[in-house]
C-alpha cells in the first residue's frame, strides 16, 4: 500500500524515448487532474447521481488506495440510491459494487480499501451470498496462496457465517473441519505455505476440543506425520518446522522464589529473590506477631536497580517508626506478581518466616549467607495471615499428578505421556540430523526437544547433565552452520552453560522443576572463560562474596543491581562498553574492568549516577575500579578528565583508580592470596588518580 | 556487538538521499505524484524522519510544512492524507509525529486530536482507522503512539486493559501477532503489537525468546529481511523486524553487517533514495525505513532513532518519553 513494491528500475532511455514518455505522461496527468476537479465539484455540490458515481469509478480504477473516494462513493450510493431503494434494487446495486471491486482486486489484490468496500457491501446487503464469497477468495488464493488479505478475508467470511447461524455448535464445527481440509489441500500443493500452516493451528484447537483422549491422540499423530512429510521433502523450509515446534509445545515455566532474608533491622529491610524478572501487581504481604496477634506491617516493596517496578530481587523497607515482633512473615500470592516473560507464573502462594529477634550481624553479606527458603502454600487463600499448610503427598506424587500445561494439543495430563512423546520425537529428529548434518532446523528442534525433556527431570540427575552437555554442543554446531544468527545461539549457549555452572547454588524444590537456593551456599564463584554473553539469572548471585567473570563475552553490567553482597567482582576481558548498576551493588569494593571496550568517561560515570537511601545507599563507600586496557584510558589523558568528571557527578563517594601494569600485577597477587579486606595502602602507585567525594546532603 | 558495514559494502549516499527527499515535491509532471496524493502527510513524516536521521533537519521548510499540515486537520480533530482528504488515523499519527519532531504542536488544537482518536476507540479495545470502522492492530498502535506522544494515555474515555486483552488475542502459535485474532503473524503487525504493548508497559504478554527466534529467522542469506516465512526480502522489514527485536533487546540476534550491506545496495546511485530491494525504483517510504534500519544498526554518522516511536531519539528524549520504556 505505502511504497512501491517490486517495480524494476528501467534502463536509461534515449532522449527521443524520454520525450515521448513525458508527453504521454502529461496527457495522463491532465486526464487525472480533470477527474479530480470533477470530484471536487461533486463533493462541493453534494451531487448523488449516476454521473457522480461514474467519476468515482474512473478515479478508483486509477488510484484504488485513494480512500476518500471510496468514502465519497459509499455516500453517493447510500444517499443517492440505497436509501430509497427496495430490497431487490438494493441487492442489484450491492452486487454491482461487488463486481466492480472484484475486477479491481484482480489488478490490486493487496489494496486494503477495496477489501473493505467489499465488506461494507456484504454487511449491508439483506442476503449476502457468503458461499459465493468463499469461492471468490478461494480463486484469489489460487493466484497467490500467501496473500494475507485473502486469508484474512476468508477467516472473516467464516466468522460472519458462524455469527449468522447463531454459533450453532455442529455447523460451526463442520465449517472448521472444511476450512481445516482446505489448509490440508493447500499444504499438499505446497508444503511451504506458511499461511495454511498458520490457519491450521487456529482450527485444530477448535476441532480437538470435543474429541476423546484416543481420538485426540490419533489427530496429533496425524499432524506429526504431515509435518514429517513436509520436513523430509525440504528440511530447510521453516514453515513445517515452526508448526512442529508448536505441536511439541512448551511446558509452562514456573516462577520460583529462591529465598528471603532480613538485611537490616532499623529500618527493617527484607530481601526476596526470584529466579526471573517479575513485575509487582500487588505488594507482598508482610506481617508480624505482637502479643500473639498478627498485624500487617506497613512499608514499601522495590526492585533493586534504577527501575524499581520490575526485577528478580525485591526489597521491603518498613514505614518509619513501626514496631515489629520477634519474627516477621512474608506471603507472596500467585497473583501478586507476573513474569516479564510470557507464560510463567508462581504456581502457589509462598510464605517466608524470618527471625528478627537475633539482630547479630554487621553487614548485609552476613545475613545473605543465611537465606530462608520459602514454604509452599498449596492453596491460594486471599491475603491470609496465619499458619502455613504443608504441601500434601511426597514429591513424586505431587509431580505425577500435576497437569502439564503445554499446548492444547499435546496436553494429555500425565508426565509419563509427555516423556513418551518427547522420546519418540527426539528419536525421529535424530534420524534427520544424521541424514542432514548441516541443516540447522533439525538441530534447533532437537535442542528444543531435549530442553523440554530436561524439564521433566531433576536438574541434578545425570541424565539432565548429559542433556545440558549435548545441547551446548548443538549450539556450537548451529553457530558454525548458521553464522547469521550466531549471537542468538551464543545467548542460548550462555543460558545452558549458566544452568550447568550454577547447579551448586540451587536445588530442586518440592515443586520440581522449580528451584530454590541450596542450604550450603558457596560464597565464591568462578565463571571465567565460559563464553557467557550475559548473566541469565543474576538473583542467583545475591549472596556471593566474590565473583569471577573474567574472559567472557558479557556486554552489559546491569546484573550488578542484584549483587547485594559481592565485594569483589572480576569482569576483565569482556565486551562492556558502558558501566551500569554499580550504584546498586552496596557491598562492592573492588571491580576489575580491564580489557573492556569503555571508550568514554560518561560511560564509566553512568554507573555512579543514582543511589538510594537506606542500607543500600553508597554514602561514603569506596569502590576501586580498574580500567586499564580500555579505550577510555588510551584515548584521553587521564587525570584531568577524570577529575573534571567527578565534579560533574559528585553524588557517590567512590574511589576510582587505574594503575600501571606493575601495580596491577601487585593487585593480582593480592587478589589470589587475599582472604579478607584488601589494603591498598603501601602499594606503589604510578600515575594513579584518587578522587573522593562525599554524597551530597540533598540526596 | 559491532555492526560496522562489511568491507565490500557501499557507502551511504547521504547527500543524494537529502536531495531525493527535497525534490519529491517537484515531480508534478509524474502521474505517480498525483496518484500518491492520499499519502502526502505520511510522506512528509517519512521524509522528515529520514532527513532528521541524516542530520539535515533543515532541508525542508518547516514553516511551510506546518502551515500545510494545519490545513489537513478537520473539525473533528483528525488529519487527512492531504488537504480535502478525509481524516484517518494513519495520517493523524503522521501529522502529530512531524509536528512534534519540529516542536510545533502549538500550531494545532491538541485536545481535538485526542477527541478524534478516542472517538475511534471501540468497546473491544480496538481502534478504528476512521469513521467507516475498519479495525486492525495497526490502528491500535497509531492511536497509542499518538496519545503517548501527546501524553494523553490517561484519558478517561480509554479502556486500555481491553486493548491489551485484544492484542493478546492476536498472538499466534509462533509467538508473533496478526492484524486481528486469527490473523497470520507478519513482521509489520508484530512491530505494531510489540510497540503497543511496550507503550502500555505490558511486554509480559510477549514471549521474547520465541518471538525473537521467529523474527531472527526473517533474515535471508543475502542479509535482507522478509516479513513472513518463505517470502522475499524487502528493505522496509529492516524496520519492522529490527525495531521489534530492539524493543525485545535482541537486535544482535541477526547479522547487522549483512543487513547494512543489503540496505545500502538498495540505494539508487543515480537519483538517491532507497527501494524495496536492489535494482528497483526508490520511494520515500523505503528510503525512510532503510535509513531507520541503518540507524538502529548504529551506522556511523546517523542520528539515533527510537525503536518504538520511529522518530529521532533526541526528540523522544526532549518530550520526556525516552526512559519510560
Amino acid at each position: 500500500m505505502e511504497g512501491r513494491h517490486g517495480q524494476k528500475k528501467e534502463k536509461a532511455e534515449s532522449p527521443e524515448a524520454l520525450k515521448a514518455r513525458e508527453e504521454k505522461e502529461a496527457v495522463l496527468v491532465r486526464e487525472y487532474l480533470g477527474l479530480k476537479d470533477s470530484l471536487k465539484e461533486i463533493v462541493d455540490s453534494n451531487r448523488r447521481d449516476n454521473e457522480a458515481l461514474k467519476i468515482t469509478t474512473a478515479l478508483l480504477r486509477k488510484s484504488p488506495d485513494y480512500y476518500t473516494i471510496w468514502n465519497v462513493r459509499r455516500t453517493i450510493l447510500k444517499e443517492g440510491f440505497l436509501d430509497n431503494a427496495n430490497e431487490e434494487t438494493a441487492n442489484i446495486i450491492y452486487t454491482n459494487e461487488l463486481e466492480f471491486v472484484q475486477d479491481n482486486l484482480r489488478l490490486n489484490p493487496k489494496s486494503y480499501f477495496m477489501w473493505n468496500h467489499r465488506r461494507w457491501c456484504l454487511e449491508n446487503m439483506s442476503k449476502p451470498r457468503w458461499d459465493k464469497e468463499l469461492g471468490m477468495v478461494g480463486k484469489f488464493l489460487e493466484m497467490d496462496a500467501r496473500n494475507f488479505h485473502g486469508w484474512d478475508y476468508r477467516r472473516y467470511i467464516i466468522r460472519q457465517v458462524d455469527l449468522q447461524d447463531g454459533q450453532n455448535k455442529d455447523t460451526v464445527l463442520a465449517r472448521a473441519q472444511t476450512e481445516f481440509d482446505f489448509t490440508t489441500a493447500k499444504i499438499s500443493q505446497n508444503f511451504s505455505n506458511y499461511s495454511a500452516w498458520h490457519n491450521r493451528s487456529t482450527l485444530l484447537g477448535k476441532l480437538v476440543e470435543n474429541l476423546t483422549e484416543q481420538e485426540r491422540e490419533a489427530t496429533v499423530d496425524n499432524e506429526f506425520d504431515l509435518v514429517k512429510n513436509a520436513i523430509y521433502t525440504d528440511p530447510e523450509d521453516q514453515s513445517a518446522w515452526l508448526y512442529d515446534l508448536w505441536l511439541i509445545g512448551r511446558e509452562q515455566r514456573s516462577i520460583s522464589t529462591l529465598g528471603a532474608s532480613v538485611i537490616s533491622f532499623n529500618p527493617l529491610e527484607i530481601v526476596v529473590a526470584f529466579d526471573e524478572i517479575v513485575k509487582l501487581r500487588h505488594p507482598f504481604t508482610v506481617s508480624t506477631r505482637i502479643d500473639h496477634v498478627a498485624i500487617p506491617l506497613a512499608g514499601e516493596w522495590r526492585a533493586t536497580g534504577s527501575d524499581a517496578s520490575l526485577g528478580s530481587v525485591w526489597i521491603f523497607q518498613q514505614a518509619p517508626e513501626v514496631e515489629y515482633g520477634p519474627s516477621v512473615e512474608v506471603v507472596i500470592f500467585s497473583d501478586d506478581i507476573c513474569a516479564v516473560r510470557a507464560g510463567s507464573t508462581l504456581p502457589a502462594a509462598v510464605c517466608f518466616e524470618l527471625e528478627t529477634l537475633n539482630q547479630d550481624f554487621a553487614s548485609i553479606s552476613g545475613r545473605l549467607g543465611r537465606l530462608e527458603i520459602g514454604k509452599n502454600l498449596m492453596y491460594d487463600v486471599t491475603k491470609r495471615i496465619g499458619p502455613i499448610a504443608e504441601p500434601a503427598g511426597n514429591l513424586e506424587t505431587q509431580e505425577r499428578s500435576k497437569k502439564h500445561l503445554v499446548t492444547s494439543l499435546t496436553t494429555s495430563g500425565s508426565m509419563d505421556d509427555r516423556v513418551a512423546l518427547l522420546d519418540r520425537e527426539i528419536a525421529s529428529v535424530r534420524e534427520l540430523v544424521e541424514l542432514e548434518p548441516d541443516c540447522k532446523w533439525p538441530i534447533q528442534i532437537l535442542s528444543t526437544l531435549l530442553s523440554e525433556l530436561r524439564k521433566t527431570m531433576s536438574i541434578h540427575s545425570s541424565r539432565a547433565k548429559e542433556i545440558d552437555d549435548e545441547c551446548i554442543e548443538l549450539q556450537e554446531k548451529l553457530i558454525s552452520i548458521d553464522p547469521l544468527r550466531q549471537e542468538r545461539y551464543e545467548d542460548r549457549r550462555t543460558q545452558l552453560v549458566f544452568d550447568r555452572e550454577t547447579l551448586s547454588i540451587v536445588k530442586d524444590s518440592k515443586r520440581l522443576p522449580e528451584v530454590e537456593f541450596a542450604e550450603n551456599q558457596p560464597r565464591d564463584l568462578d565463571l571465567s572463560m565460559r563464553g557467557l554473553t550475559h548473566i541469565p539469572i543474576s538473583s542467583y548471585f545475591i549472596h556471593l562474596d566474590t565473583l569471577n567473570l573474567d574472559s567472557n563475552a558479557i556486554t552489559s553490567t546491569r546484573f550488578l543491581r542484584n549483587l547485594l553482597s559481592v565485594r569483589r567482582l572480576n569482569l576483565s576481558n569482556n565486551l562492556i562498553e558502558r558501566l551500569e548498576g554499580v550504584q546498586h551493588a552496596p557491598s562492592l569494593e573492588f571491580l576489575s574492568l580491564e580489557g573492556n571496550q569503555i571508550a568514554k568517561w560518561e560511560d564509566v560515570m553512568a554507573g555512579f549516577v543514582f543511589w538510594r537511601e537506606g542500607k543500600l545507599s553508597r554514602t561514603g563507600a569506596t569502590v576501586k575500579v580498574l580500567l586499564g586496557l580500555n579505550p577510555v584510558v588510551e584515548n584521553e589523558g587521564g587525570e584531568y578528565v577524570l577529575e573534571k568528571r567527578w565534579e560533574d557527578v559528585g553524588e557517590v563517594g567512590v574511589q576510582i583508580q587505574w594503575q600501571t601494569d606493575e601495580v596491577r600485577l601487585a593487585e593480582e597477587v593480592q587478589l589470589r592470596d587475599d582472604e579478607g579486606v584488601i589494603h591498598m595502602e603501601g602499594t606503589r602507585r604510578v600515575s594513579a588518580t584518587v578522587v573522593e567525594f562525599d554524597a551530597g546532603a540533598g540526596h | 556487538m559491532s555492526h560496522s558495514p562489511a568491507p565490500s559494502s557501499p557507502e551511504l549516499l547521504l547527500d543524494q538521499h537529502v536531495k531525493y527527499i527535497k525534490e519529491l515535491d517537484t515531480k508534478k509532471n509524474d502521474l505517480e505524484y498525483w496518484l500518491t496524493e492520499h499519502l502526502r502527510v505520511n510522506g512528509l513524516y517519512w521524509g522528515t524522519t529520514a532527513l532528521h536521521l541524516l542530520g539535515r533537519p533543515e532541508a525542508l521548510d518547516h514553516d511551510q510544512i506546518v502551515e500545510y499540515l494545519v490545513k489537513c486537520q478537520h473539525d473533528n480533530g483528525g488529519f487527512g492524507g492531504h488537504i480535502d482528504h478525509d481524516p484517518h488515523i494513519l495520517s493523524t499519527l503522521s501529522a502529530v509525529q512531524v509536528l512534534i519532531t519540529y516542536d510545533r504542536l502549538d500550531a494545532i488544537n491538541v485536545d481535538r486530536v485526542v477527541d478524534y482518536i478516542t472517538s475511534l476507540h471501540n468497546p473491544d479495545g480496538t481502534f478504528s482507522g476512521d469513521a467507516w470502522g475498519e479495525t486492525d492492530t495497526r490502528f491500535i498502535f497509531c492511536a497509542l503512539n499518538c496519545l503517548s506522544l501527546l501524553k494523553r494515555l490517561d484519558d478517561k474515555r480509554l479502556n486500555l486493559d481491553k486493548t491489551i486483552e485484544y492484542i493478546v488475542r492476536c498472538r499466534n502459535f509462533d509467538g508473533g501477532f496478526g492484524s486481528a485474532p486469527g490473523g497470520e503473524s507478519h513482521a509489520a503487525q508484530v512491530y505494531v503489537c510489540v510497540g503497543s504493548l511496550t507503550i502500555l508497559g505490558a511486554q509480559q504478554h510477549i514471549d521474547a525468546d520465541q518471538l525473537g527466534w521467529w523474527l531472527s529467522e526473517r533474515q535471508l542469506k543475502n542479509g535482507g529481511l522478509n516479513g513472513r516465512p518463505e517470502k522475499l526480502e524487502d528493505v522496509c522489514y529492516s524496520w519492522w523486524v529490527l525495531s521489534s527485536l530492539s524493543m525485545l533487546k535482541r537486535v544482535h540476534w541477526i547479522d547487522g553487517a549483512k543487513l547494512t550491506k543489503f540496505i545500502l545496495e538498495a540505494q539508487d546511485t543515480e537519483t538517491g533514495g532507497i527501494s524495496d530491494r536492489p535494482g528497483n525504483l526508490p520511494d520515500v517510504f523505503h528510503t525512510n525505513f532503510g535509513i531507520c534500519g541503518l540507524s538502529l544498526l548504529g551506522y556511523p554518522g546517523l542520528v539515533v532513532v527510537d525503536p518504538i516511536y520511529c522518530m529521532p531519539r533526541h526528540v523522544i528524549q526532549r518530550i520526556g518519553l525516552a526512559d519510560k520504556h
